[in-house]
């Protein structure tokens, strides 16, 4: 009992220990006046919908509309993936946003032989027009804003041909797809998968047809967030997630494309982590910096072009996978930063998520912590209802210094992909997580129940009890077997060697339609790929286990 | 230090195809830094590329890094070829994102220890220390 009350004595005495954000920016005691001396309203702010956009992309903000609530999910077989979509529809969400699995995201088909006990995990599984057929079964894909977490062109183009086989009129479809296979380098696959030359220009592809033939779908979503969960801190994450930004729109200027023709519908997925003024800040300056960007050195003339339209993913790294329940508390503060930051879309973790798949009960608690916010909490009344403060101001000043610093850093390198190529990035990445685990390690930065007011493990309650049904892979492997052997064999052969023709006309000639195509025809998506990909001097299979399944097309 | 008075050696990897390689890099580099001799082999590895590297390594100790929901697939087949290439006496640990009530599982497969995230990394020093030295 005298040793609690002595624990006790020293709890009252506790204070601040680290004035710093965790980027590391030092803190004052209080911010003034006079921190903002020379302060110029309109050219750092202006008004909500107004350029530099500081204040929001939008005059009325979520008085128009709120945040789209659009949780990730994906597991299993498409089919198990598609009731989830329904369940998530019951509870009241407000666009789908699915992930494709570990075998599907190295753009490989399911019943690969090196990828047997990866299918339907981490993911949805795609292979064909068939699977993505089961996965929007039932669901109107004209109605519905439908999110792609997926960074090669098949998906889309699997998409595509759905809708068009059910008779939609695809200009009318409204969605995302990530696109982004950059990133993927260092945070999901190696060069392997995603080799740089053929990565570019499909990803140009993309973003060329989504904007000729799906004028509302966002054909790139920079994703900041996968970057951030590396471990580096909020200034890096706009720096850096800028400089792979400004790779693709260098690229699809190069196509021929006018900025104007397409940079409004870039969009941008960033983290909200767990320092709650330091994110808002973040996210303001993200928006003030991009406008200035697209205005100033891409000389876009059109206002929509220089919106930074992003969703948050709220931070799964800051999330602890002891006494679990308090992640939810965790969940709720960052939601609420993507909101005071003025968020487009929003994806809530799952409190579970640092142990497994998320079960029904924890999703919709997701949802429904997204629901609070927008209906009881009042904070979506008012466009940008942090700005003025002299403290959130200042910090969105110096998070826009120190970033521009970064990014001028990494222009000298050659951009995002000299500095990929160099090793620059990975560097940092590693770096920063070295130095994210030893802050925790050696106290600096207290993780509540991991390093400080901890129980013993006995006394944690049991989490993560949804498991991805065992028998799913190998009923996805059973289906995708059966879907070849029941193709028409010639359609499919005539099909891979229209893909092999088109694929040799050059890295300007757009490969989205003629893969639209060859999915309708029956062909995998790895065939598809495989195909381009031998053209462009790349092994049919990126591990060089499988052969070209119809060497005939190269006859 | 090993039985043989070296360092202990430890090989660490993930196997299959989620790319979470962030645990796996980190702990690579604190084991280095705790004076150990770390193969790291990363993401995308085959469980055989693995348990061969770890023989022709010579290596005192498996670690393997799961994020992908994957653990209780890959861990049998792991430990079946660690027998099969005569390393069955050296440890296979395992770590990452393991639900507790798979822990028990894992052990009853044969593996040494889990260590879920979180853990103070001293306690993986010090318990791959412990068995490599009554090795």
């Amino acid at each position: 009992m005298s040793s609690n009350v002595d624990k006790m004595a020293e709890a009252y005495m506790q204070k601040v220990k680290r004035p710093m954000t965790w980027s590391g920016i030092p803190l004052e005691e209080e911010y003034r006046p006079e921190d903002l001396s020379g302060f110029d309203y309109s050219k750092s702010l202006g008004n909500a919908g107004t350029y530099p956009y500081t204040r929001g992309i939008h005059a009325n903000m979520y008085r128009g509309r709120f945040w789209t609530t659009r949780e990730v999910c994906g597991f299993g077989t498409p089919a198990d993936s598609n009731k989830w979509l329904k369940f998530q529809i019951n509870e009241g969400v407000g666009g789908l946003n699915v992930i494709f699995d570990l075998a599907g995201s190295m753009g490989l088909d399911s019943d690969h032989p090196a990828v047997e006990e990866d299918v339907g995990l981490g993911g949805c599984p795609f292979t064909s027009i068939q699977d993505m057929d089961e996965l929007t079964a039932d669901i109107p894909l004209d109605k519905v804003s439908f999110s792609l977490i997926a960074g090669d062109p098949m998906t889309l183009s699997a998409y595509v041909a759905v809708a068009q086989n059910r008779g939609i009129d695809i200009s009318k479809l409204v969605g995302t797809i990530q696109n982004e296979p950059l990133h993927a380098r260092w945070c999901a696959a190696d060069a392997r998968f995603y080799p740089l030359d053929l990565c570019y220009k499909q990803s140009t592809d993309i973003i060329e047809f989504c904007t000729r033939s799906i004028p509302k779908w966002t054909p790139v979503n920079i994703n900041l967030y996968d970057l951030r969960e590396t471990g580096i801190n909020a200034v890096q994450e706009i720096a850096f997630g800028f400089s792979i930004a400004m790779a693709h729109l260098d690229a699809v200027i190069a196509r021929g494309l006018s900025i104007d023709d397409f940079a409004k519908r870039f969009a941008f997925y960033c983290s909200c982590h767990i320092d709650l003024f330091e994110e808002v800040a973040k996210l303001r300056a993200a928006r003030r910096m991009w406008a200035r960007l697209i205005k100033e050195k891409y000389k876009a003339q059109n206002p929509q072009s220089w919106w930074f339209r992003f969703a948050v993913h709220t931070a799964g790294s800051s999330l602890t996978y002891q006494q679990p329940m308090n992640n939810i508390i965790r969940i709720a503060y960052e939601a609420l930063a993507a909101v005071l930051g003025g968020a487009q879309s929003l994806h809530a973790c799952s409190f579970d998520e640092p142990v497994a798949l998320p079960t029904r009960d924890s999703q919709r608690l997701a949802v429904r912590t997204q629901q609070i916010l927008a209906y009881e909490t009042g904070v979506a009344n008012v466009a940008d209802p942090l700005g003025g403060s002299y403290y959130i101001e200042t910090l969105t000043d110096k998070i826009e210094e120190e970033a521009t610093k970064i990014l001028d850093q990494i222009e000298e390198m050659g951009g995002a992909i000299g500095a990929i190529k160099s090793g620059w990035f990975e560097n940092e990445i590693n770096g920063a997580s070295l130095r994210f685990q030893r802050q925790i390690e050696n106290g600096d930065r207290i993780l509540v129940g991991v390093n400080d007011f901890t129980i013993p493990p006995e006394e944690e309650p049991i989490v993560g009890t949804h498991q991805i049904p065992p028998e799913s892979g190998p009923l996805q492997i059973s289906n995708v077997k059966a879907f070849k052997a029941s193709r028409d064999q010639s359609k499919v052969i005539e099909a891979l060697r229209k893909v092999r023709a088109e694929s040799q006309k050059g890295d300007k000639f757009n490969l989205m339609p003629v893969s639209i195509e060859a999915l309708k025809a029956g062909a995998t998506r790895a065939e598809i790929q495989g195909t381009i990909r031998e053209v462009y001097g790349y092994p049919y299979d990126p591990l060089e286990v499988i052969e070209h399944p119809f060497p005939s097309i190269k006859e | 230090m090993n039985a043989a008075g070296n360092k202990p050696r430890i090989l660490i990897s993930k196997v299959g195809h989620d790319g979470h390689d962030r645990g796996a890099k980190v702990l690579a580099t604190m084991l280095r830094d705790a004076g150990m001799e770390v193969i790291y082999l990363g993401a995308h590895q085959a469980p055989e590329a693995v348990i061969v590297t770890a023989l022709q390594e010579d290596v005192d100790i498996v670690g393997i890094s799961y994020l992908g929901g994957d653990h209780l697939k890959y861990t049998p087949k792991l430990l079946k070829l660690m027998k099969e290439k005569g390393l069955g006496a050296r440890p296979l640990i395992v770590g990452g994102i393991i639900p507790r009530q798979d822990i028990p599982l894992l052990k009853e497969q044969g593996v040494a220890e889990v260590f879920v995230p979180g853990m103070p990394f001293s306690q993986i020093v010090d318990f791959i220390n412990e068995k490599t030295s009554a090795k």
